[in-house]
């Protein structure tokens, strides 16, 4: 099991001796037991880092918030900057690097092993609680050690409590990674993978449509999903359509006839478009962090859309995401073998 | 006339510039008969079909939608077919997966030389098209 002093230890020493110029990590939140992410650029302020199984948060956004800000106030950092990451993590790393978003020398990888028992789902944990908030929440071995507001413990066991994708999860070990910490539990996944997707998938086409339906028809587009997903870097979304350069000249027409490719509304055909255009644009990236469906304030399970394009990119065309840096992505290599029976 | 016999599946095609877009003129020219009911829209390879063209077609109302380019090995551009034929195998299995039929999506191979072949992939097309009725899953609402 990890000692949250070596973490601390670790972001300590290399802040302290200049290697990074600041280390993105969690801390103690506001917001009940959940942990926070914070960026820390002082030896000092290392004591306040935090792992536990409320760190659900993927930092590698973080990472993509830090580069968009640099390069606003036109710099070009010299020291990397230092990550925690969890497996999932990691991967998000790697994608990021395998698309030249950075260079693997612009980040150092602090990799932190979740040992196979994940992070809490706070839905779950409400259920089994019924409701009680618990202050805080500890790993110990395959379960989970909550504190309640009377001060007393309840020890739940991690696989009850456990956030969907965790249970899923083959490779909770940070496999990119500059030093890692804990044990490496690959391998261990707790439910088959896509378990969740194979069950969906039992349902005729008309279920899936009325399924899906609903679940679109309740998207208020607030693109929480869009703004937490690290993979989701372009500085203008095509979703947005914001950008036109209007001058005096530009007509009534002109404007009329824009490319609209999704409206902002959000009626179901511009939902479904969204969602779709997203998962898409996830195909062969996304590597299963589960914090779109995390963050979304209606439930919309979207970690299904993103697993049927993961599992499709496996079985169909051998690709895993977030596997090598230096390899092609999944939409711009192919195979001669690719499946092409379809095509008439 | 009923719903049904006034029902006319439209079908957006983005047909590649170098083979299908010739192989139609090619059925033109030879003055083979096919369904009118197909809206070609000339791309310059299959491989810059985006997903969202697909998706965007479906939106404005169209009931179904035609990718057709060049055979394997001919793409004008060396490999647009090949990362179209992955790319656009992704659209199709995710539209199945949320339930819009997948037979709305077709893709086929037409160099310029099949006229009848093109010919014959519309005809299929719009009979397997008429069973499945007018598409109003995804079709935006304008009322």
């Amino acid at each position: 099991m990890i000692k949250i002093q070596d973490i601390r230890d670790a972001a300590r020493d290399m802040l302290a001796k200049g290697e990074v110029r600041a280390v993105i990590g969690w801390q103690r939140g506001s917001r009940g037991m959940a942990a926070e992410p914070v960026v820390i650029n002082a030896p000092e302020q290392a004591d306040g880092l935090v792992w536990d199984p409320t760190c659900y948060h993927n930092l590698s956004l973080y990472l993509v918030n830090d580069k968009k800000a640099q390069a606003h106030a036109k710099q070009k950092p010299t020291l990397p900057i230092a990550i925690i990451a969890k497996g999932c993590d990691a991967r998000s790393c790697v994608v990021l690097m395998q698309e030249n978003y950075f260079r693997r020398d612009d980040i150092y990888i602090i990799g932190v092993s979740c040992e196979g028992t994940g992070v809490i789902d706070e839905r779950k944990l409400a259920v089994a609680l019924g409701g009680v908030k618990p202050t805080s929440a500890a790993f110990d071995g395959d379960d989970y050690v909550v504190t309640l507001p009377d001060g007393s413990e309840k020890r739940l066991p991690a696989r009850e409590v456990m956030a969907d994708r965790c249970l899923e999860c083959r490779e909770p070990f940070p496999k990119e990674n500059n030093i890692a910490l804990g044990e490496d539990k690959t391998g261990r996944a707790l439910e088959a993978p896509f378990a969740a997707l194979a069950r969906f998938e039992q349902q005729s086409e008309a279920e899936r449509w009325n399924y899906w339906q609903r679940q679109f028809d309740r998207c208020i587009r607030c693109f929480a999903c869009r703004s937490v997903c690290p993979m989701c870097f372009c500085d203008e979304c095509v979703v947005d359509s914001i950008e036109m350069k209007v001058a005096p000249t530009t007509s009534a027409e002109e404007k009329a006839s824009r490319v609209r490719w999704i409206e902002r509304s959000n009626t179901l055909a511009d939902n479904f478009g969204y969602h779709m255009t997203r998962a898409m644009h996830l195909a062969g990236r996304c590597i299963d962090c589960g914090e779109c469906e995390r963050v979304c304030p209606v439930n919309i399970p979207l970690r299904l859309l993103n697993n049927k394009m993961e599992r499709e990119a496996r079985e169909q065309f051998g690709y895993e995401p977030g596997a090598s840096i230096g390899g092609p992505s999944l939409v711009s290599s192919f195979r001669d073998d690719d499946p092409g029976t379809w095509i008439r | 006339m009923s719903d049904t016999q006034s029902y006319e599946p439209r079908i957006v095609a983005f047909l590649c510039k170098w083979c299908t877009s010739a192989g139609a003129d090619l059925a033109g020219v030879s003055r083979i008969q096919y369904p009118a009911n197909v809206t070609p829209i000339q791309v310059m390879c299959t491989g810059g079909v985006s997903p969202m063209y697909v998706l965007s077609a479906l939106r404005k109302g169209a009931d179904g939608v035609l990718v057709s380019g060049c055979h394997p090995g001919d793409c004008h551009y060396i490999e647009g077919n090949y990362l179209a034929r992955r790319k656009l195998h992704l659209v199709k299995e995710l539209l199945g997966f949320v339930g819009v039929e997948p037979d709305r999506f077709r893709m086929s191979w037409v160099s310029a030389a099949e006229g009848a072949k093109f010919a014959q992939v519309v005809r299929d097309f719009v009979e397997d098209l008429r069973p499945l009725g007018p598409q109003e899953k995804v079709k935006a609402d304008r009322s």
